[in-house]
C-alpha cells in the first residue's frame, strides 16, 4: 500500500513539475468553463425568448378581452375579421409551442442549434413550417459547431488524457531504466495501473467539480437530479473506455513518441474517421430529403380540397370528425360554405398528418441505422446518450413536433366544435380559448 | 538539397510502416472520392427531379387567377457544385429547400442534419476531412523526429562534420516531407478530376484547392522539421507540435468562431421578422404607412387613365397594387436582409483575420470556398433565389394588372400557356474569379505563415543544442 502511495506522490509530482501538462491542463479547464458558459447562456437566451413571446401573448389578450367589453358596450366599429366568430377568435387566440430548455442545456447543445423553439401554432400550421427551422444563425459557424460540454468532455477530454499519458512508462523505455523499475517488487501492470489510477481520479475529480458547479448554478437539482446522475455515470464511463484504451497502447508502448503516435491515431480513428465514414454511408444509404411530398399536400391537396363542392367536403368533414355529428349544423344539407371554408383545415390537417408520418418513419429508419453501428461508432454513442440526457436530440424535438401537431388537433377540434354549433364568443368563451392554449 | 531530399526519400520508402501507410492512404483518398463523388451525383439527381417535379406542377396548373398562381408559388432547391463531393463545407446543416411565392420572402427549410440523429461533429468522411486532418498528422509524424533522430543517433554531428549546412539540411528534409503531402493531395486532386466530370471552373478550382493545401502543408511540415531541430528530444518535438495541431484544428475554430458570433451578434428570427412585418405596415421610415401609399398609386393610376374611378381603368389595379407592395416588401427585405449579410460578412472576415495566428482556419475557408460549399456561395444561391422570385412575382402581378382582367375582378384566370412561359429556375454556380477577393484574406494569411515558417527554419533552428 505504501508503495503505490508512493507511486501516487512521484506521479503528483511529475505533474506539477511538467509545464506541457499544467498548460494543458489549464487550458482544459479553461475549455470546460467556456463551453458551460455557452451552454448557460444559450438556456438563458431561450428562457428570455420565450418569456418575452409569453408577455407579448398576454399583452394580445387583453386587447382582445378589451375588443369584447367595446362589442358589449356597441363601440366597436364591425370588423373584416369579426371576433365573436370561432374561427377568427381562436385565429387571435395567441397559441405557442415552446420547447422549454432543459436545464442540462448547460452540459449539452445538441442538435438545439438545427431547431427552431418556439413556434406559432394555427389551424393551418405543420410541424414542417419555416418556424420550426433553426435560428437564423452563421451558417460557417453552425457548421464547425459550438464548444459546448458535450464536445469538451467527447472531444477534448481524450486528447487531454493523451497528453497526460502519453509518457507514463514510456519516459522509462526513452531513457532506458524501466527494468529497474520492476527491480522494486511490482509488476507492470500494477505499477502502470497505479499511475492511471492517479489520473483517472485527478480528471474525473476536475469534471465532477466543475459540472457540480454549474448544476447548482442552474438549479438542475430542483427536478432534473437523476438526469445530472445520469450524466455523471456516462462521463465516467466515458473517461474509463478512453483509459481502458490507452492502458494497453502504453502496456504494448515501445517509446513515449510510440504511445503518442499510437494514443492520437487512436482518437482520429475513433473521433473522425469512422463517424465520419458513417455519416458518409448514411448520406449514401438515405439522402437528404427534399420534402417533396410534403409539399404536394400542403400546397396541391389542400388547393383540390378547396375546388371540391360544398356537399362533399361536408360528408368528409363528418365522416373524419364523428363529434360534428351531433353539432347544430350536421344535418343541414345547405350548410352555409362559410362553415365548411372554416372548416377545410381540419381535412388538410388529416392529409398533413398522414405525410409528416411517411416523413418520420423514414427518419426513423434512418435513425435506426445510425443506432445499429454504435458498436463500431462508440463515440456518436456517448455524444447522442448527452444529448439525450440534456434534452437535446433528434427525438427530444421529436415529441416537440408532437406537441406542436397537439396544438394543431386541439385549435381544430374548436373552431369545429364551435363552427359547427355556431357559438357566438364573448368574452367568456374567448378564455376558454386562452385557457386551452396557454 | 536535391541529394538530401533523394536520400530522404530512400530512408522513408525502406521503411515498411510507411510504404504500408501510404498505400492505405491512397487506397482511403481514392474510396473517400468515388464516394464522395457517387454520394454528390446521387444527391444532385435527387435534387434535379424535385425540381422537374416542381416544374410539372407548375406548367400543368389548371387555369386560374394570376394572384392565386402567386400563392401557390414555386421552389427552388438547392444545387451542389460537383466539388461538395470533396467538402461538404456547410451543405449538410444549410436548408436545401426554399419556397418562393408571393408577399413573403421565405427561409431555406430542411437541412440535413435536422433530419436524423446527431452523426459526426467533424462532418462526413470527404477528402477534405483526410487532406485537413489525417494528412497533416501524417506529416507531422514523419517530420518530428526528422532531425532529432539524427542527434539522438549522433549522425547530425557527422553530416555537419561533412560539410553540409545546418538550416539547408532541415529545409530538405523539411521539403521532402512536404513533397510527399503534395503528392498524397495531387492523387486526391487528380481521382476528383478524372471522375468527377471536370469543367475548366472546377480545374482552375481544384488547382487552388492544391495551391491552399499545399501550402498548409509546408507550414505544417516545416513547423514539425523545425520542432525536431529545436528540440533536445523527439518526444519534445512530437508534444509541442500536437499540441499546436490540436489548438488549431479542434481549440481555436470552435473558440474563435463563437467568439465572433458574440462579438457581432445577428438578430433572432422573432426580432427579425416583428421588425420587417411592422416596416411593410407602417412605411420603411415609420411615416409611410399603407393605406396612403395605396391612395397615391390609386391617383397616380387614375391620373394616367384620366379617368375618375377604379372601375373605368381599363387595367386591373389590384394587380398594381400588388406589385407595389412587392416592391416596397422588397426594399424593407433589402434592407434588413442587407443588415444580416453585412453582419454575417464582419463574422466572416474577423473569423478569417484568425488565420494570422491559426492558418488551419484559413485552410478550412478556402477549402470551402474553392469546394463551393461556404457561406459566399449559399448566400449567392439565396440572393439568386429572390431574385427569380421577384421576376417570377413580377410576371404574374403584370398579368393579373394588363392581362386583361378589371379592378375586382378576382375570377378572371389565365391558363397554363402563361405558366408555361414563365422560365424555370435555374441556378448556376458563380465563377470563382467572383468570389476570388473573399479569400483574398484566407491566402495571405496562409502565405503568411509560410514566410515566418520559412524564416524559422532558416534562422531559428538551434544548432548549438544539436551538436
Amino acid at each position: 500500500m505504501i508503495q503505490y502511495i508512493q507511486i501516487i506522490r512521484s506521479e503528483y509530482i511529475h505533474l506539477i513539475r511538467s509545464p506541457f501538462k499544467i498548460i494543458s491542463l489549464s487550458l482544459f479547464i479553461f475549455a470546460l468553463l467556456y463551453s458551460c458558459q455557452n451552454g448557460y447562456e444559450l438556456f438563458k437566451k431561450h428562457n428570455i425568448e420565450i418569456e418575452s413571446i409569453i408577455s407579448q401573448n398576454e399583452k394580445n389578450i387583453d386587447e382582445m378581452l378589451a375588443q369584447y367589453e367595446d362589442i358589449v358596450k356597441g363601440e366597436q366599429k364591425k370588423l373584416r375579421r369579426d371576433p365573436t366568430i370561432p374561427y377568427w377568435a381562436i385565429w387571435n387566440t395567441p397559441s405557442y409551442a415552446f420547447k422549454y430548455p432543459s436545464n442540462m442545456m448547460v452540459f449539452s447543445l445538441g442538435q438545439a442549434e438545427q431547431y427552431g423553439y418556439y413556434k406559432k401554432v394555427t389551424n393551418w400550421s405543420t410541424t414542417f413550417d419555416s418556424d420550426t427551422a433553426e435560428e437564423i444563425a452563421n451558417p460557417e459557424r453552425l457548421a464547425i459547431g459550438t464548444l459546448d460540454f458535450n464536445f469538451v468532455l467527447i472531444y477534448l477530454l481524450p486528447i487531454l488524457i493523451i497528453i497526460l499519458l502519453f509518457n507514463v512508462g514510456g519516459l522509462e523505455k526513452d531513457l532506458k531504466f524501466e527494468k529497474l523499475i520492476f527491480l522494486n517488487n511490482i509488476t507492470k501492470p500494477r505499477w502502470l495501473f497505479i499511475r492511471f489510477l492517479f489520473y483517472f481520479l485527478v480528471i474525473n475529480i476536475l469534471l465532477f467539480k466543475l459540472m457540480f458547479i454549474y448544476a447548482f448554478a442552474t438549479g438542475i437539482f430542483q427536478n432534473e437530479s437523476f438526469d445530472f446522475l445520469n450524466l455523471l455515470l456516462i462521463t465516467f464511463l466515458y473517461i474509463f473506455f478512453w483509459f481502458v484504451i490507452f492502458y494497453f497502447i502504453n502496456y504494448f508502448g515501445k517509446n513515449s513518441s510510440d504511445q503518442a503516435l499510437k494514443m492520437i491515431s487512436t482518437w482520429i480513428l475513433l473521433s473522425i474517421i469512422i463517424p465520419g465514414s458513417i455519416h458518409q454511408i448514411t448520406s449514401i444509404k438515405y439522402p437528404v430529403n427534399y420534402m417533396i411530398d410534403y409539399i404536394d399536400v400542403d400546397r396541391d391537396m389542400s388547393n383540390d380540397i378547396f375546388e371540391l363542392p360544398t356537399d362533399t367536403v361536408r360528408i368528409q368533414l363528418l365522416k373524419a370528425f364523428p363529434f360534428l355529428e351531433k353539432t347544430y349544423f350536421s344535418d343541414d344539407i345547405n350548410i352555409d360554405k362559410s362553415v365548411i371554408n372554416k372548416s377545410i383545415s381540419g381535412l388538410v390537417n388529416i392529409e398533413n398528418k398522414k405525410i409528416s408520418s411517411v416523413i418520420e418513419s423514414s427518419n426513423e429508419e434512418k435513425n435506426k441505422f445510425i443506432r445499429s453501428l454504435y458498436l463500431i461508432n462508440p463515440i456518436l454513442a456517448f455524444q447522442n446518450k448527452i444529448n439525450s440526457i440534456a434534452r437535446n436530440d433528434y427525438y427530444s424535438y421529436l415529441t416537440y413536433r408532437k406537441h406542436i401537431q397537439s396544438i394543431i388537433d386541439k385549435k381544430i377540434e374548436i373552431i369545429l366544435k364551435d363552427t359547427w354549433n355556431n357559438i357566438t364568443v364573448d368574452s367568456k368563451r374567448y378564455a376558454y380559448y386562452v385557457k386551452n392554449f396557454k | 538539397m536535391i541529394h538530401i531530399i533523394k536520400n530522404e526519400w530512400r530512408i522513408l520508402l525502406r521503411g515498411k510502416i510507411f510504404v504500408y501507410s501510404t498505400i492505405l492512404f491512397l487506397m482511403s483518398l481514392t474510396i473517400t472520392v468515388l464516394l464522395g463523388i457517387s454520394q454528390n451525383k446521387n444527391q444532385q439527381l435527387l435534387q434535379k427531379k424535385a425540381q422537374n417535379h416542381m416544374r410539372q406542377k407548375w406548367e400543368n396548373l389548371e387555369a386560374m387567377n394570376p394572384h392565386r398562381a402567386a400563392h401557390y408559388g414555386s421552389y427552388a432547391f438547392k444545387t451542389s457544385n460537383i466539388l461538395n463531393s470533396m467538402d461538404s463545407g456547410i451543405n449538410d446543416i444549410t436548408g436545401n429547400v426554399i419556397k418562393l411565392e408571393g408577399h413573403v420572402q421565405n427561409e431555406i427549410l430542411y437541412s440535413e442534419a435536422s433530419q436524423s440523429l446527431s452523426i459526426s461533429k467533424f462532418g462526413k468522411l470527404k477528402a477534405s476531412l483526410l487532406l485537413q486532418y489525417v494528412i497533416p498528422l501524417f506529416l507531422i509524424f514523419l517530420a518530428f523526429g526528422s532531425i532529432s533522430n539524427e542527434k539522438e543517433s549522433k549522425r547530425l554531428k557527422i553530416l555537419i562534420l561533412q560539410g553540409i549546412s545546418f538550416s539547408k539540411l532541415t529545409f530538405a528534409k523539411s521539403l521532402s516531407i512536404w513533397i510527399y503531402g503534395l503528392l498524397l493531395l495531387t492523387i486526391t486532386i487528380g481521382v476528383q478530376l478524372i471522375f468527377g466530370d471536370a469543367t475548366s471552373e472546377t480545374v482552375i478550382r481544384l488547382i487552388l484547392i492544391v495551391i491552399s493545401y499545399g501550402i498548409y502543408y509546408y507550414i505544417i511540415s516545416s513547423l514539425a522539421t523545425f520542432f525536431s531541430a529545436k528540440f533536445k528530444s523527439s518526444t519534445s518535438a512530437l508534444s509541442s507540435i500536437l499540441a499546436i495541431w490540436i489548438a488549431w484544428t479542434i481549440f481555436l475554430p470552435k473558440i474563435w468562431g463563437n467568439t465572433v458570433e458574440k462579438i457581432y451578434p445577428l438578430p433572432s428570427r422573432k426580432v427579425f421578422k416583428t421588425i420587417m412585418k411592422e416596416e411593410r405596415l407602417k412605411g420603411i421610415d415609420g411615416h409611410n404607412p399603407t393605406d396612403k401609399r395605396r391612395e397615391e398609386i390609386k391617383n397616380k393610376y387614375l391620373a394616367i387613365y384620366n379617368v375618375d374611378s377604379l372601375k373605368n381603368l381599363p387595367i386591373n389595379f389590384d394587380g398594381i397594387v400588388m406589385q407595389e407592395d412587392e416592391e416596397y416588401g422588397n426594399i424593407v427585405w433589402d434592407k434588413h436582409f442587407g443588415n444580416n449579410y453585412k453582419i454575417l460578412q464582419k463574422q466572416k472576415e474577423t473569423y478569417q483575420k484568425s488565420g494570422f495566428f491559426n492558418p488551419f482556419a484559413s485552410l478550412q475557408s478556402l477549402s470551402m470556398g474553392f469546394c463551393g460549399t461556404d457561406m459566399f456561395h449559399h448566400l449567392d444561391f439565396l440572393k439568386k433565389s429572390e431574385e427569380y422570385r421577384r421576376t417570377l412575382i413580377k410576371a404574374l402581378n403584370n398579368e393579373h394588372a394588363f392581362g386583361g382582367a378589371k379592378t375586382g375582378d378576382w375570377k378572371w384566370t389565365v391558363d397554363n400557356t402563361f405558366f408555361k412561359s414563365i422560365e424555370d429556375f435555374s441556378y448556376r454556380n458563380p465563377k470563382i474569379s467572383d468570389f476570388l477577393s473573399h479569400y483574398l484574406m484566407d491566402l495571405l494569411c496562409l502565405l503568411w505563415w509560410s514566410i515566418i515558417t520559412t524564416i524559422l527554419i532558416k534562422s531559428r533552428t538551434n544548432k548549438e543544442l544539436l551538436i
